[in-house]
């Protein structure tokens, strides 16, 4: 860890050795010096050596063990590695990297413990299909439903966390899947502070696989509602 | 004859009293034995651990129990209200295996978790252990 770089950036990668490379170069030209972290959750193609020749450290899980369980290594990594705060992001390039200051700045300044780089909260022209449209107008308001915040983007995986924050969630309740409104009401019941930033994002790469395809479409709002439910009954604690 | 003509106590208490014949008996007794033996044969070979066979130990007694000591068998066909011993057996048996699925998915569950735990910390381990061989060389 770099003595006067207190923010890691966790990237989990799957089978994106085509893609990688840029994203970390452009973590390091838009947030110097943030340290940069690549999961690879079991990826087939050479993912883990295109992290390292662009200078990443990279944590390669002996097998695919999910988004979330590769999310939460990266957790348990900035824990024992003393971080105070990280910024993850996706390794398909969806995520813009000149967005990271952003979304780390209202943690340093102490404002909050879990930032959202939100894609809704100010019209951007980010394009979601009606399917995927639905689900996340129906998990906003199951959100307000269990008495967790109104989020205008709360199925976005580009978040900034403070310690407080990802040591929660290197806890074994942490989804090895999907980790969404789920969390975000366990964290806001467990009293940590959850704003938006807007942030740009590009839509989906070509001929990538959609997390939420197929019969995981059927399965994942069963799951997060399941999920959600257990973090509804959790003990509420005050900010 | 006329439905409303039946007797239903006088049907149930004809079927409850049916003997069991020797020969279902017979069977009941060598699938138990059989049974209990090639759980037997699981642990010596290695592929069955000990403290997975108490439940199939039990079944299997119980089979065996019941095969030899069907008046038993009547004893609860009466209690749970069931018509025929045959039904009673298949009550039980599809509780048991209702039961242990749960059981099962309970400790799958916890085999899951242990398994991500696991590899998480192997693969920790691994960049660290890399990482201070990096700083060596």
């Amino acid at each position: 860890m770099s003595p006067a770089a207190p923010a890691l950036a966790v990237i989990p990668a799957l089978n994106e050795a085509s893609r990688i490379g840029a994203v970390i170069d452009g973590v390091r030209r838009a947030a110097e010096p943030v340290d940069v972290l690549v999961v690879d959750d079991g990826s087939e193609d050479d993912t883990a050596a295109q992290a390292r020749v662009h200078g990443a450290l990279v944590i390669s899980h002996p097998f695919n063990l999910g988004y979330g369980a590769a999310l939460q290594t990266g957790y348990k990594h900035a824990a024992r590695a003393g971080y105070t705060c990280l910024v993850q992001l996706d390794a398909d390039g969806q995520h813009d990297p000149a967005d990271v200051r952003r979304l780390l700045q209202p943690i340093q300044a102490g404002r909050a413990e879990v930032v959202i780089g939100s894609r809704f909260a100010e019209a951007r022209g980010y394009h979601m299909g009606v399917a995927r449209t639905i689900g996340r107008t129906f998990f906003q308001r199951v959100l307000v439903a269990c008495g967790g915040p109104r989020i205008a983007d709360p199925t976005s995986g580009f978040q900034a966390l403070a310690r407080d924050a990802f040591l929660l969630c290197c806890e074994d309740f942490y989804p090895s899947d999907f980790p969404d409104v789920d969390v975000l009401l366990l964290m806001h019941r467990r009293g940590l502070r959850i704003v938006e930033v807007p942030v740009t994002m590009a839509q989906s790469p070509p001929g990538r696989i959609a997390m939420h395809a197929g019969l995981r479409a059927v399965y994942y709002p069963y799951k997060m509602l399941l999920s959600t439910f257990r973090s509804a009954l959790a003990p509420k604690e005050t900010p | 004859m006329n439905i409303e003509q039946i007797d239903v106590d006088a049907l149930r208490r004809l079927m409850m009293d049916q003997p069991e014949p020797w020969t279902t008996r017979a069977i009941a007794l060598a699938v138990s034995l059989a049974f209990l033996g090639a759980v037997l044969n699981l642990v010596r070979r290695g592929r069955l651990r000990e403290e997975y066979t108490p439940i199939w130990t039990v079944v299997a007694v119980g089979i065996m129990t019941l095969s030899v000591w069907s008046a038993g068998l009547r004893v609860i066909t009466r209690m749970v209200g069931a018509w025929a011993p045959s039904s009673t057996l298949f009550f039980f048996g599809e509780l048991f295996l209702l039961i242990l699925c749960l059981n099962y998915a309970v400790r799958l569950s916890s085999l899951t978790l242990h398994v991500k735990l696991l590899a998480q910390e192997i693969a920790i381990l691994r960049a660290e252990r890399d990482g201070r061989r990096d700083a060596r060389a």
